[in-house]
C-alpha cells in the first residue's frame, strides 16, 4: 500500500481523539481520501447507467409511439377476415368485401336487461326476445347480438344510448350476380370462412392460416382471376333453365371448356343457389353435378371407343362392323335405337350411333386395350381441380369382355361429366390431354401441362366424324349456321332400384366448335327430360339436348369472339382434305 | 474565466438542442396523427369503392341487362349472318366524291361516266321513258345504235348500285 506512505505528513496534524475516532470506525490503516475518490467514481457509474436507460427508454417511446397511434384506429373495427376479390376473365366483379356493421353486446356493462331487450327488439323485429334476453343475462363479457344489420338499424339503436352494447365493422362476402356463377364460387360462412368451391380453396390456399393469425384483417389487394367468363356463364345459364323447364327435367347442366387452354369458361348445374342468402349446404338437390356427380354418359362415350379403334391403326374410316343382328353375350343382348341390320362402316356407327357397331370395335380391340385407352383418357381415376368438390368415377371391379361391350357405347362406367368433357377435348384439340382448371391459364402453360394422347391425324378424323354427325347424324338440330359445330349425342337409361330404367334417361350432347379449328367444347346434359308433342314422344338426346346446345351456341359463339363463317364446304372436304394433305 | 464561458455555451446549446429535439418530436406526433388520419381515410375510401363495385357488378349483371334490353330496346341477338369480314369492305370512295360535302351520293353519280350518260339521248334522239325505250328498239330498224338500248337499262342500276355494293 503505497497511500500509506503518502499519508504519513498528514498524520501528524491531525488531534489524537480524531485519530482514535478514526481508526475505531474505519480501521487502524485506511486511507480516507482515496476511498472517498473511489465512491465517487462509483456514483458516477451507477448515475451515468441510470440517464443512459433513461434515454434509451425515452428514444424508444418516441420511436414506438408512432406505431402505436396508428394501430389504435385500426383496432376499433375489422374483427373478421378478409377475403380477396375474385373476378371473372374480363375482370368483372364476382365477389366482394362489403363493410357491414354488427350488434354485440357486453352484459357485465349492461345496466338495465328488460329494458335493453324492449328497446332492442323494437329496432330489430326479427329478434329473437327470449333468446336476447338468455344472452343478455349471461355474465359473459362478450356476445354477439345480430351480424350484419343495415345503417338506419345502427343508427336508431345508436340514439337509443344503451350502455354496453356497441357495433363492430365486419367484412362480408358479397356476391353481386347472384346465383349466376353459385356452384363455381361456392360460398363462405358467417364467419367469412369458404365453405364449398373457389371460396374454400383459396382458404386451402393460405388464407386461412392468415385468419387464424389474425393478420388477414385489411382488404386484401391481390383479387383473384377465374377462368370464367360472366357473359358466357349467363348466356348458358338462361338457355339451361329454360331447357330445364321445358322438358320438365330434374336438373340441367353445362360447360364450355377452351380445349386449347383448358379453361373452364362457363359451368352451370341447375338448380343452383345464391350464395349470398345462407341456407342448407347439404341439400342433395343442389349438388354440382358436373364435378360431384358421377353418371353413365351414354353415347357420347363411343367417341373414345371409335378415337381408340382409329389410333391404334388397326380400323380406318372404311372398316365396316357387322350390325345384322343384335349382339348375344352370356344371357344379354345389345340392341341399336333404329336398327340397320346390315355392316356399318365406322362413320356410320358413329354418326347412327350403333351400340353394336361400338360394342363390336371395342371387342375387336381387345378389353386390355380397352381399359389402358380410357385409363390414359383420364376416364378412371378422380380428377382433381381447384374445386375441393370432386368424385371418384365408379368403375367395375372386375373388368371383363361384358364391361367393355357395355362401356363402349357408355354404359357400366359412371364418371363425372367434367372428366368428360376433359377426354373429348383431348379427342379433339389435335391429342393433348391437357387438366381443366378453374383459373386463367395461357396457351403454353397448358401446353406444359398436358401431355400427349392419340395422334393429331387421329383428332382430325374424331373432328371429321362430329362434324358429320351434325350435318348427317344425330345432331343435326344443333347445326348453327356459320359456326361449324361437329357433336356426339347421349342417352343412358338412369339405374333406378338397381335396374336399367326404360322411361327415365339422362341426355347429353358434347359439341366442338368450330370442328374445323376446334377452340371449345361444349357440355349439355338434361336430367330426366320428359317427351313433348313437338319432340313426338322421343326423350333422346337429339330432342332436348341438342336443340338446347344449338341455342346456346348461337348466344355465346359471338361473346367468345368465334367468327362466322357461312358456305364452309361438308365436313370431308374441310377436315378431311387437309389431313390427306398434310401427310 | 474560460471554463465559465464553456459552462454557458454548453448549457445555451443544451436548452437549444433540448427545445429542437421537443419541436421535432411535436412535428412528428402531428405527422404520426395525420398519417394515421389518412390511413383511415384511405380504409373507409376503399371500403366504399368495394361497395360502389359491389352495386355496380349487381346493376351490371347481364341477367339483370338483359331484361331491361328486352323491356326498353329494340335490339336482337346478332345472327351469324350479319357479321362480315373486312376484307369484304367496299373500296373507298374517290377523293373527289367525297369532296362534295353537300351531296356526296350526287356527287359520286355525276363523276361516274358523263360521256356515257350524255351520248344516249344524242343516239337515241327521243324523249321516250326508259321503260318504253326497249321495246321500241327491236321495232326500230336493226341499224349500228343497236347497242344503244343496252346502257339506257344498265345505266340507271350502275349509280344507284354502286354504292351498294
Amino acid at each position: 500500500m503505497s497511500a500509506t506512505a503518502e499519508t504519513l505528513p498528514i498524520a501528524p496534524a491531525e488531534p489524537w481523539r480524531r485519530r482514535l475516532l478514526r481508526s475505531l470506525l474505519y480501521g487502524r490503516n485506511s486511507n480516507r481520501a482515496a476511498k472517498a475518490r473511489a465512491r465517487i467514481g462509483l456514483a458516477i457509474i451507477a448515475f451515468a447507467v441510470v440517464y443512459g436507460i433513461i434515454a434509451v427508454r425515452l428514444v424508444m417511446f418516441a420511436a414506438v409511439s408512432d406505431g402505436r397511434i396508428a394501430h389504435r384506429v385500426v383496432s376499433g373495427d375489422a374483427i373478421a377476415t378478409a377475403r380477396p376479390d375474385i373476378l371473372d376473365r374480363n375482370g368483372e366483379v364476382l365477389a366482394t368485401d362489403v363493410r357491414v356493421p354488427s350488434l354485440y353486446a357486453e352484459p357485465r356493462r349492461l345496466i338495465d336487461v328488460d329494458e335493453a331487450v324492449e328497446l332492442l327488439t323494437a329496432d330489430l323485429p326479427d329478434l329473437d326476445a327470449t333468446e336476447l334476453r338468455e344472452r343478455l343475462s349471461s355474465r359473459r363479457g362478450f356476445v354477439w347480438l345480430k351480424r350484419d344489420i343495415t345503417s338506419e338499424q345502427q343508427r336508431e339503436i345508436y340514439h337509443q344510448g344503451l350502455p354496453g352494447i356497441g357495433f363492430l365493422n365486419e367484412n362480408k362476402r358479397d356476391y353481386p350476380n347472384g346465383a349466376e356463377v353459385s356452384h363455381l364460387l361456392g360460398r363462405v360462412d358467417i364467419d367469412n370462412q369458404g365453405t364449398a368451391g373457389v371460396e374454400k380453396w383459396l382458404d386451402n390456399q393460405g388464407l386461412a392460416a392468415l385468419h387464424l393469425a389474425g393478420l388477414a384483417t385489411d382488404r386484401l389487394q391481390t383479387p383473384v382471376q377465374l377462368a370464367v367468363d360472366l357473359r358466357v356463364q349467363h348466356a348458358l345459364r338462361d338457355e339451361l333453365v329454360k331447357a330445364r323447364d321445358k322438358f320438365h327435367a330434374i336438373a340441367a347442366a353445362g360447360l364450355v371448356l377452351n380445349v386449347r387452354t383448358g379453361e373452364i369458361v362457363a359451368m352451370v348445374s341447375e338448380p343452383d343457389y345464391d350464395p349470398n342468402i345462407p341456407h342448407n349446404p347439404r341439400d342433395p338437390g343442389l349438388i354440382n353435378r358436373l364435378t360431384t356427380g358421377v353418371y353413365e354418359m351414354g353415347s357420347t362415350f363411343k367417341a373414345f371407343t371409335v378415337a381408340m379403334a382409329l389410333d391404334s391403326g388397326k380400323v380406318t374410316l372404311k372398316s365396316s362392323f357387322d350390325a345384322h343382328n343384335p349382339l348375344h353375350y352370356g344371357k344379354f343382348d345389345i340392341h341399336d335405337f333404329e336398327p340397320m341390320q346390315r355392316s356399318l362402316t365406322v362413320p356410320e356407327i358413329f354418326t347412327y350411333s350403333s351400340n353394336i357397331g361400338a360394342a363390336r370395335i371395342a371387342m375387336a380391340m381387345g378389353v386390355d386395350a380397352h381399359k389402358a385407352f380410357l385409363k390414359k383418357m383420364g376416364q378412371l381415376d378422380r380428377l382433381r381441380t381447384e374445386l375441393p368438390e370432386s368424385a371418384e368415377p365408379i368403375v367395375p371391379k372386375r373388368w371383363g369382355e361384358l364391361n367393355t361391350i357395355t362401356i363402349a357405347f357408355g354404359h357400366g362406367l359412371s364418371v363425372a361429366p367434367l372428366q368428360a368433357v376433359m377426354g373429348v377435348g383431348a379427342l379433339m384439340n389435335g391429342g393433348i390431354l391437357i387438366p381443366p382448371t378453374f383459373l386463367k391459364r395461357s396457351e403454353a402453360e397448358a401446353q406444359a401441362l398436358g401431355h400427349r394422347v392419340i395422334k393429331p391425324e387421329t383428332s382430325a378424323m374424331m373432328r371429321y366424324l362430329m362434324r358429320l354427325n351434325v350435318e348427317k347424324g344425330t345432331a343435326s338440330k344443333a347445326d348453327v349456321a356459320g359456326y361449324y359445330i361437329g357433336g356426339k349425342t347421349g342417352t343412358a337409361d338412369k339405374v333406378v332400384f338397381g335396374r336399367y330404367s326404360k322411361t327415365r334417361v339422362l341426355t347429353d350432347f358434347m359439341a366442338v366448335l368450330p370442328a374445323d379449328q376446334p377452340r371449345y367444347v361444349l357440355l349439355i346434359m338434361l336430367d330426366e327430360p320428359k317427351a313433348l308433342p313437338e319432340t313426338h314422344g322421343f326423350t333422346t338426346s337429339g330432342w332436348n339436348a341438342v336443340p338446347t346446345g344449338g341455342a346456346v351456341v348461337a348466344r355465346i359463339a359471338p361473346l367468345l369472339g368465334i367468327e362466322p363463317r357461312l358456305d364452309l364446304p361438308p365436313a370431308d372436304q374441310q377436315i378431311l382434305a387437309s389431313l390427306k394433305e398434310s401427310r | 474565466m474560460i471554463f465559465r464561458v464553456i459552462n454557458f455555451v454548453v448549457i445555451g446549446a443544451l436548452v437549444l438542442a433540448a427545445a429542437y429535439v421537443y419541436r421535432i418530436k411535436f412535428d412528428s406526433t402531428v405527422q404520426a396523427e395525420h398519417l394515421a388520419k389518412l390511413r383511415g381515410e384511405v380504409r373507409r375510401e376503399r371500403d366504399r369503392i368495394a361497395a360502389l363495385r359491389a352495386e355496380w357488378g349487381e346493376l351490371d349483371n347481364p341477367a339483370r341487362i338483359e331484361i331491361l334490353a328486352k323491356r326498353f330496346l329494340q335490339l336482337k341477338p346478332i345472327a351469324p349472318t350479319q357479321f362480315d369480314s373486312l376484307d369484304r369492305l367496299p373500296e373507298r370512295p374517290p377523293d373527289d366524291a367525297r369532296a362534295a360535302n353537300d351531296d356526296p351520293i350526287g356527287g359520286m353519280i355525276g363523276n361516274l361516266d358523263p360521256p356515257e350518260t350524255g351520248t344516249i339521248p344524242a343516239a337515241q334522239a327521243a324523249p321516250a321513258a326508259p321503260a318504253a325505250a326497249p321495246p321500241e328498239a327491236p321495232s326500230g330498224a336493226p341499224n349500228p345504235p343497236s347497242g344503244a338500248p343496252n346502257p339506257p337499262s344498265g345505266a340507271p342500276n350502275l349509280p344507284s348500285g354502286a354504292p351498294n355494293q
